[in-house]
């Protein structure tokens, strides 16, 4: 269909003005938003992601292309909530206590929002005791925690703690990343999900599937 | 190609331009070159020079210097079989490639050393083809396998074949070089044709210290007749062909390639001549050759200080190194010489690609390896630009204070242009690295030469003509 391709097209351009008025037109020609969003939107996306791994697209272009795909989604989300379809799912993201870098975090937010996923962003500086109330608040599918200092990597294996002790850590998967952290780190306190960079993060997230 | 000017890196103050300058004139006028080729000695003497038969030795004034100097052309362009691959050697213009010519190369298949052949005249032409950063080839290795007589036309004809860049090349007898002439005037359509887009050009030399051989001579004197594109290089080496200071050496070079360029306008006025050095330094802890010194950078930046000074297109020498292997030594070396080098604003540096073992070996992976090492070089000549678009405050207003510029139309704007990207250099994280299996830059080379050599077509000639040419001149190989 010529508009779904249109939008798939403008998408990979990262047109995040024209893609939302699209979609909006496609959902008035009465195309289902399920379709919309798989044969458009996440056709798009896929497009760019495999670009992205041939060195074709570099991380900047597929931030605009996901800016795009967050923009239609703001037009599709109530459509597919309306009509039932599933979403990709919710995340919660956030930089642990005593941590103020979040351009790291940031980019991982813009991704998961680029592969149609629901971002809930608690910012910098996060208590463990938001991170428990935003996962009993939201439902998210996943919690993803991120430091960049060695020094205040540690509250990560809190906020798991914390989640246990609400009794909440069976409901969420908890995914964690930021410079310092290692996969061995991850397991050793008890996370799900460990990505070496934003890139591959949405890729771990789509493995941890409840 | 749009030339990039350097000129950032002076190795030379103006004061110390002058003496050496000065010094040269002394070299010449006083002590004089020592001319074998008995042609070339006639036009000497015929022009004036203070000549004695008995001892071949040709005194050169400084008004004979400043004549030729004078008539030499301030710029060259050194042509390829496409425009986009055209050099324009003048002024500052940076321009960087292969060089040789050698007798050994390292096997791409076996990586164990062994002697070159016509195959390997092919498949480097092939190779540097595709390689983007290199900008010409000076035809580099020799095929072993070929009678002498043939060797100079089928280097030729396989280069041509499997490089549509600027091809220079050494030669080996006058009967050869009037050949290429002749080919490359069929290829071009005709003789002005070639004048007017010569895709080959020559390099003869002349001996250190102050001699101009018999045969080199010789073969300057036709190509200069011809009209062809020269360049003149000598090698003077620190203590060895030259004293071992770096300013006593380049008062030699400076003479003894001038000694040519002063032949070439002597023989015919307006000859594409580039002001030419390939010196280097010698270690006098063994009294060895060496080719990847830090003084070897310093001297072929002070030879191209030297020909801006007299405003005479130049080639120059960088990029070699003593390493057997890819090793540290192999890219320090190779990075240091290239970026001295290419900074100082030579117009044609040769030996940048393709070579080890204190030049003496080709490499094909080298030729991978050395192509990003040039890459990056020039992207230190092509410098800082500051326009308003490149400070950007457009950005800073729509980013504001605590923001970032990830996703902003100017980062994707500028990015590519702005960066050199490395092909081979390795910025995984590590837990990547790992997992595509830890690869080396050597073996990614390796990789990379074997997929251009499979897949890479280059222009050619067309059937018709090659045949032609073969008919014209049986000696050349199928």
């Amino acid at each position: 269909m010529e508009l779904l391709e249109k939008i798939s097209e403008e998408l990979q351009n990262g047109n995040f003005i024209d893609v939302p008025k699209l979609t909006q037109e496609a959902l008035v020609q009465g195309i289902s938003p399920a379709v919309i969003l798989s044969d458009a939107l996440v056709a798009g996306m896929d497009v760019v992601g495999e670009k992205f791994r041939r060195d074709e697209l570099f991380m900047p272009e597929v931030l605009i292309a996901a800016k795009a795909m967050q923009a239609a989604m703001a037009v599709l989300r109530p459509k597919l909530i309306e009509t039932g379809a599933e979403t990709a799912g919710t995340i919660v993201i956030g930089t642990i206590q005593g941590d103020l870098h979040d351009i790291g975090k940031n980019l991982v937010g813009m991704l998961f929002e680029g592969a149609g996923y629901q971002v809930i962003d608690l910012g910098v500086d996060v208590a463990p005791g938001r991170f428990v109330e935003a996962v009993r608040t939201h439902k998210p599918d996943i919690a993803g925690l991120s430091a960049l200092l060695t020094t205040t990597m540690p509250r990560m294996r809190e906020v798991i703690e914390s989640l246990v002790e609400a009794g909440l850590r069976g409901s969420v998967k908890v995914m964690v990343g930021g410079a310092p952290v290692t996969e061995k780190f991850a397991r050793d306190i008890g996370a799900d999900g460990y990505s070496p960079d934003a890139a591959s993060a949405v890729e771990k997230a789509r493995t941890l599937k409840p | 190609m749009k030339a990039i000017p350097g000129g950032q890196y002076r190795p030379l103050t103006d004061e110390g331009i002058r003496r050496i300058h000065e010094s040269s004139l002394t070299l010449l006028s006083e002590i004089g070159v020592e001319v074998h080729s008995r042609l070339a000695f006639e036009v000497f003497r015929q022009r004036g020079a203070t000549c004695d038969p008995a001892k071949k030795l040709v005194k050169i004034s400084r008004a004979m210097v400043e004549d030729a100097v004078a008539k030499a052309p301030k710029r060259v362009v050194l042509c390829g079989r496409e425009e986009k691959h055209d050099l324009y050697c003048e002024g500052k213009n940076v321009h960087m490639g292969t060089g040789g010519t050698v007798l050994n190369v390292i096997d791409l298949e076996t990586g164990a050393k062994r002697p070159t052949t016509l195959k390997d005249v092919r498949d480097i032409a092939r190779l540097c083809d595709a390689l983007e950063n290199v900008h010409f080839m000076v035809l580099p290795v020799y095929p072993n396998d070929l009678p002498p007589e043939d060797v100079d036309l089928n280097r030729f004809h396989s280069s041509i074949l499997n490089c549509s860049k600027h091809l220079m090349g050494g030669i080996y007898t006058l009967q050869g070089t009037l050949d290429i002439i002749r080919m490359a005037e069929r290829i071009a359509g005709s003789p002005k044709a070639l004048r007017e887009r010569p895709f080959v050009s020559f390099i003869t030399c002349v001996v250190s210290p102050l001699k101009m051989d018999d045969l080199y001579g010789d073969i300057l004197y036709h190509v200069a007749k011809a009209g062809m594109p020269v360049a003149i290089p000598a090698e003077p080496l620190t203590g060895a062909t030259a004293p071992v200071t770096i300013a006593g050496l380049l008062t030699g070079l400076h003479a003894e390639t001038l000694s040519g360029v002063v032949l070439t306008q002597l023989v015919n006025p307006g000859t594409p001549v580039l002001y030419a050095c390939t010196a280097t330094s010698t270690d006098l802890r063994t009294m060895g050759y060496v080719s990847g010194s830090v003084e070897m950078g310093l001297i072929n930046a002070g030879a191209a200080a030297m020909a801006q000074y007299l405003n005479l297109p130049n080639y120059t020498t960088a990029g070699m190194s003593d390493a057997k292997v890819v090793d540290a030594q192999n890219g320090y070396e190779k990075a240091v010489t290239d970026v001295l080098v290419a900074l100082s604003g030579s117009n044609f540096i040769h030996d940048a690609a393709g070579l080890v073992e204190f030049a003496s070996t080709a490499s094909y992976k080298q030729y991978v390896i050395d192509n990003e090492i040039i890459g990056m070089a020039m992207r230190a000549v092509r410098g800082i630009e500051v326009t308003d678009e490149t400070i950007a405050l457009d950005a800073y207003r729509r980013v504001g204070p605590g923001g970032n510029f990830l996703a902003d139309p100017h980062t994707i704007l500028w990015m590519r242009r702005e960066h050199y990207l490395p092909k081979l250099s390795d910025r995984q994280l590590r837990i990547n690295w790992e997992k595509a299996g830890s690869p080396t830059v050597e073996e990614k080379a390796v990789a990379a030469a074997k997929r251009i050599l499979k897949d890479h077509k280059p222009l050619g000639l067309s059937r018709e003509l090659n045949d032609s040419l073969r008919a014209q001149f049986p000696g050349i190989r199928p």
